[in-house]
């Protein structure tokens, strides 16, 4: 049990400073960790925990529901305590950092520098995120219906501004519907 | 234009410097409420722009220069941007203890809520209903990913360069299994040197561009 505790502490950790664009961006090696390495978790599993995660809250929340399930063995009080030690493992360090240079930031925001570190670190964080993307796509679209509602989301996200939550409450209700 | 560094300690001094600025006298239990509602209310994201409208024009927190800078600092750091600017925000007004509470409100109703559907799925996960359920919920996550990759990439792409990036690191990722932190050491530098500012040519056109909007 405080070897699982140990193990997603030094994962996350890790994770929250490389975390450049959002939490989206460590999604593929989240998955490798949890499932191949740790083996807390199935593909299905991680990719079902990554859809409820993105209801409410900063993106990454999945981080507590992956350990939450680390340590569900254990019962469920260690494994509330798990998601715990998780996510301030995964969201501390960042927010430390934040800390540290906003007290330096006067001095350094007129440097030219900042625009060669945004823009060298863009395109890095899109590869990552397109990475995260065929992993939750190939755990998520597995028929045609799915496919299709996959695409219709895909096109509402592009072309309106309607929020993201009331597609994952219609798709569960016409999923549930349908493909019962 | 001195965007005051986090230290609300600074207000005693007198008015003489050249910003009138007075940072708001703003009580941690207004603090813990503020970003509490964000934390409850953080359906689906977008939320930078919902936290400048109540913190910036509603509340008079700080002023927009200020929380553009706080973006700034964010966009170029890892981790959540809006946790990052809650921060940032709860440090500017009340320091440490301040940016503690930030954190921990804006938080702690997702934690909550999320906890409450994972025990709900690692008990209900593997009856049909459920997983029908799910079919469309992690359709839709798939969706929305993708929908991010367009985005992500519509404001990454200027250049080959920025063509050849992205697929590196998906390559690296995707085939040669490398984990994201090694990935960042190996190609920052050299994406960072590519981009590195260039005085000699265009030093002055990068200074003029000041703050970003």
């Amino acid at each position: 049990m405080i070897q699982t505790f140990g193990h997603l502490v030094a994962l996350f950790m890790i994770l929250s400073i490389s975390a450049f664009g959002g939490g989206k961006v460590v999604l593929p090696t989240l998955q490798h960790q949890a499932v191949d390495k740790f083996h807390w978790m199935t593909n299905q599993q991680f990719v079902d925990l990554f859809g409820i995660s993105i209801i409410d809250g900063p993106s990454m929340m999945v981080v507590t529901l992956v350990g939450l399930k680390a340590c569900l063995q254990y019962g469920y009080v260690i494994a509330i305590l798990g998601a715990l030690v998780a996510t301030i493992a995964m969201f501390l360090p960042s927010s430390i950092l934040v800390l540290i240079v906003g007290r330096y930031w006067d001095s350094w925001k007129t440097s030219p520098w900042h625009e060669s570190i945004q823009r060298a670190m863009m395109p890095i964080s899109t590869g990552l995120i397109l990475a995260a993307a065929f992993i939750i796509a190939r755990h998520s679209i597995h028929t045609i219906p799915t496919a299709i509602m996959g695409l219709i989301a895909l096109c509402l996200m592009l072309f309106t501004k309607l929020n993201p939550v009331i597609m994952i409450i219609a798709a569960a209700a016409i999923s549930w519907f349908f493909l019962r | 234009m001195p965007v005051e560094a986090p230290n609300p300690d600074a207000t005693p001094q007198p008015v003489s410097s050249d910003t009138p600025r007075v940072s708001p006298e703003v009580s941690l239990w207004e603090l813990v409420f503020f970003f509490g509602l964000i934390g409850l209310t953080s359906f689906g994201g977008g939320l930078t722009a919902y936290i400048r409208r109540l913190a910036v024009t509603q509340k008079g927190w700080l002023t927009d220069e200020e929380f553009f800078s706080a973006l700034a600092i964010v966009q170029i750091l890892p981790g959540a941007r809006v946790v990052g600017i809650s921060i940032y925000i709860g440090n500017h007004l009340r320091g440490l203890l301040g940016a503690a509470l930030a954190l921990l409100s804006i938080m702690t109703p997702p934690f909550l809520l999320v906890c409450f559907l994972g025990l709900l799925y690692f008990h209900y996960g593997e009856n049909s209903d459920s997983k029908a359920l799910l079919a469309g919920v992690t359709a839709v996550a798939c969706g929305l990913m993708a929908s991010m990759v367009f985005e992500a990439g519509q404001k990454s792409i200027r250049g080959v360069f920025d063509v050849v990036m992205i697929i590196v690191t998906f390559l690296l990722v995707r085939l040669g299994h490398m984990h994201v932190q090694y990935v960042i050491l190996l190609l920052a530098p050299i994406a960072i040197w590519w981009h590195r500012p260039r005085h000699e040519i265009k030093g002055d056109d990068l200074n003029q561009k000041g703050s970003p909007p």
